[in-house]
């Protein structure tokens, strides 16, 4: 009942944040209440290239948050590579069993350790079209993660992270109404380009010509402002013209 | 096209509930694995499907199925109190003017921008309905992904309780409020009604 209570006054205080700034303040107070030191609220994208149109607002160690720069961790996290995989919060300790985790994820969280960022517990966020986000909460270094808050930190990330996102598309960083509009045929090729086909092949399925494929995928590139198809199909995947399941679906 | 089919209505538009059904069925059972009664193998209906539920529902010019809700009344049996109290602290809301918003379904067969634009639709057409009706609040139970979205839509929500693990899933239940605010907060959220769908929403009116 208590905690109800707590996550209903989260959810009260986090919409009513006027800006990033209050936002950080009032996460900072929802981490300390929650038995955590440090909060991460980010879209997953390298911050260096996409600037203020991404989510973005942590209390990590300045130190860190540089280093980190510096690797272009947003893209490749850990972290957030596992948050892509769930939409329900884990640990940290959890990831090795849910993403493969490389000797360089190892070492990056064996050199947040060692800069004071414990164990911690992350909350995916995904909008579909949108860049995926999580909010995490981190303990310091040597303290146990506070078992018993795990659910209304799952509750405080979420709502958290919608606080973000409208705060930011507020300033005009939404930016989906001149999105990059495909025909059904070039959609339809590009969905083929995303299985892993050829032109030739597009072609014999679709029942049009080569020629004509390569000529819908060029124009949808063209449409992207993107010059290779891998980057095609990752951008219509990114903005919801395909989806994983259109791609899977057999 | 958008049907509203309400209880006391006239004899239900049986094709377009068939169809529903069927599309519930694809989605529910064999998409997502839930355990919920199928009636004749096709159609996925359980005992909240009776007279007094009421039902959204998206269908093309052909009445093919695009998507679809169920509304049940909060003052009787529904999913929150019958099955998933603990989600609630202080238990169901309930009373005349709350509904729970149950069996949000998307066609399986439409394309990822099609499905966007049926559920901004849908959206809508959930806060309109409930300005017309005099409803003042939904609840809802949704898993945390899905709970991620309905944040996104914009409108006015609120957590129940604190999530729990039901059936393999973390499980929240949440109160949407529901005023004249709503359908502008939905709008600066980016949530509208499609051209298309509007159309025929118009000519159905």
């Amino acid at each position: 009942m208590r905690l109800h209570q707590v996550a209903l006054q989260f959810a009260r205080v986090v919409e009513a944040a006027g800006d990033a700034d209050e936002l950080a303040r009032i996460l900072l107070a929802i981490t300390l209440e929650l038995g955590f030191q440090y909060f991460a609220l980010s879209h997953h994208v390298d911050v260096a290239v996409v600037g203020d149109s991404a989510i973005r607002l942590h209390n990590y160690p300045a130190k860190w948050a540089d280093y980190y720069d510096a690797q272009t961790l947003g893209v490749s996290d850990p972290v957030h590579r596992a948050s892509h995989v769930t939409s329900v919060g884990f640990r940290w300790s959890q990831m090795s069993q849910m993403i493969p985790l490389t000797a360089r994820d190892q070492r990056i969280l064996e050199l947040g350790r060692t800069q004071g960022i414990g164990d911690g517990f992350t909350i995916p966020a995904h909008v579909p079209g949108e860049a995926r986000g999580s909010c995490s909460f981190a303990i310091e270094t040597g303290r146990p993660v506070p078992e018993t808050t795990l659910p209304l930190a799952q509750l405080a990330g979420g709502f958290a992270f919608e606080a973000a996102r409208r705060l930011w598309s507020g300033r005009g960083h939404r930016g989906e109404t001149d999105a990059p509009q495909l025909t059904d045929r070039q959609r339809d090729c590009v969905l083929w380009v995303a299985r892993g086909k050829g032109d030739w092949e597009i072609g014999r399925i679709l029942g049009v010509s080569e020629e004509t494929v390569a000529r819908h995928v060029k124009q949808a590139c063209a449409r992207y402002g993107v010059s290779k198809r891998t980057s095609l199909a990752i951008r219509t995947l990114f903005d919801g013209t395909l989806s994983f399941t259109d791609i899977f679906r057999r | 096209m958008l049907h509203v089919l309400q209880p006391g209505d006239a004899p239900a538009r049986d094709r377009v509930l068939q169809a529903m059904f069927a599309a519930r069925k694809s989605v529910f059972v064999d998409l997502l694995k839930w355990n919920v009664p199928v009636v004749a193998g096709t159609y996925e209906m359980d005992r909240f499907d009776d007279a007094q539920a009421t039902y959204l529902i998206l269908t093309d010019a052909s009445g093919a199925h695009l998507g679809s809700a169920r509304l049940l009344k909060t003052d009787r049996p529904h999913i929150l109190n019958s099955y998933y109290r603990e989600l609630c602290a202080k238990g169901p809301p309930s009373g005349p003017r709350i509904r729970e918003v149950t069996r949000f379904c998307l066609d399986r067969r439409l394309k990822a921008a099609e499905r966007r634009e049926v559920r901004d639709t849908l959206v809508s057409a959930l806060a309109d309905h409930a300005l017309e009706c005099g409803v003042e609040a939904y609840s809802a139970i949704a898993q945390m992904g899905w709970f991620q979205q309905i944040l996104a839509f914009g409108w006015r929500c609120r957590p129940l309780g604190l999530p729990r693990h039901c059936d393999g899933a973390l499980l929240a239940a949440l109160r949407i409020d529901i005023d004249r605010d709503t359908p502008a907060l939905l709008r600066a959220a980016g949530i509208a009604p499609s051209a298309a769908l509007t159309r025929d929403l118009r000519a159905a009116a």
